[in-house]
């Protein structure tokens, strides 16, 4: 009857109650932006926050290799103590 | 727009294998610079640019499989090769640790007191935190596959869960060895014993960080459905390198902490 229906309504009711926060499945905008025909490499098709992270990521590295050029160099003389 | 006319997967060029070779080169001067100098900047710059690279290439290489299709399946039997090799080449990396210990252990010199473990060294009770520590991984095998299963049969939520769980139990596998080594009652300059074990656990306990790393990735992943029931390599490289962590540690276990004891 009217009861048993109300019980059903309170069990399904508890069971999504859990899952408030869902995540959203984004891949198909994900696959639609990165197959764009647009020339741009992967490692940049992201957009702007990919471009500036490679960019940083190269400074890194071109300072890195002078700075480590610059350590060598200076552990090849040794400095006099005082 | 010209198409391709085979199955493989052509790469755009990459700057990543240039920085990760710098951040090698940054990161073995530095080690250098740190043991004569006892500065680490280069060391720190280096491993800044490791984690960078990492991040940017593994990102790409998830663009080309989930989000372009590239991963087809003859280049997914060539990741799987190559998942299956770097694990070998990490067999015999452990190897050499287990030969070291075997080497000093098997025939103990004079100076250790002819004896294995040596004269003064306290080691610790096997049927302690290290067997509740063999539990633990033993476990995490159970809940890994279990995550595979649910992978398969196309449950989110049950994969989301075991996948969460055996993360936890990596996490509690590391959590209890920190305790253990700052409890320890002798430290890795304590002779060959010292050395052998702190070496050999210690380069386990780092892949059981990078193992949990890689199965953090794969449940974010998994939340963002990037798997499919029937193609889900990414996690599988993970489930096959927790194995061999957990495979690693049952010889740890039983040769340096048991026989050993």
């Amino acid at each position: 009857g009217r009861r048993h229906t109300a019980v059903q309504q309170m069990a399904r009711r508890s069971i999504c109650s859990s899952a408030r926060r869902q995540v959203e499945n984004k891949v198909p905008q994900k696959q639609k932006m990165f197959q764009e025909d647009n020339g741009m490499p992967i490692h940049l098709k992201g957009g702007s926050s990919d471009a500036l992270l490679y960019r940083a990521t190269m400074v890194l590295t071109v300072l890195g290799v002078g700075f480590t050029l610059y350590e060598l160099v200076k552990a090849s003389f040794p400095q006099k103590k005082d | 727009m010209a198409h391709q006319a085979h199955a493989y997967h052509m790469v755009d060029p990459s700057p990543w294998p240039l920085t990760g070779a710098v951040a090698a080169l940054l990161m073995t001067s530095g080690l250098a610079i740190w043991m004569h100098f006892h500065t680490m900047t280069l060391m720190s710059l280096g491993l800044i640019l490791f984690l960078l690279t990492m991040y940017q290439w593994w990102r790409d290489v998830i663009r080309e499989g989930t989000f372009q299709g590239h991963h087809t399946p003859p280049v997914q039997k060539s990741l799987r090769y190559g998942m299956i090799l770097f694990i070998t080449s990490e067999v015999f990396f452990f190897l050499g640790f287990f030969w070291a210990f075997y080497h000093s252990s098997l025939a103990p010199t004079p100076e250790l007191g002819g004896c294995w473990p040596p004269i003064g060294i306290t080691t610790l009770n096997p049927f302690e935190v290290p067997l509740l520590n063999t539990a633990v991984l033993l476990a995490s095998g159970v809940t890994v596959t279990w995550a595979h299963h649910s992978i398969m049969e196309g449950q989110r939520k049950q994969a989301i869960q075991s996948l969460t769980l055996t993360i936890l139990l990596g996490f509690y596998f590391t959590a209890l060895q920190a305790m253990e080594y700052y409890e320890a009652p002798f430290t890795i300059a304590d002779g060959v014993y010292g050395s052998t074990f702190f070496v050999a656990t210690g380069f386990h306990g780092l892949h059981v960080i990078i193992g949990s790393t890689f199965l953090a990735v794969c449940l974010l992943r998994q939340a963002q459905y990037h798997f499919t029931s029937d193609h889900h390599f990414g996690f599988e490289a993970a489930a096959w390198y927790w194995h061999f962590v957990d495979v690693v540690w049952l010889f740890l276990y039983i040769s340096i902490y048991w026989w050993g004891s």
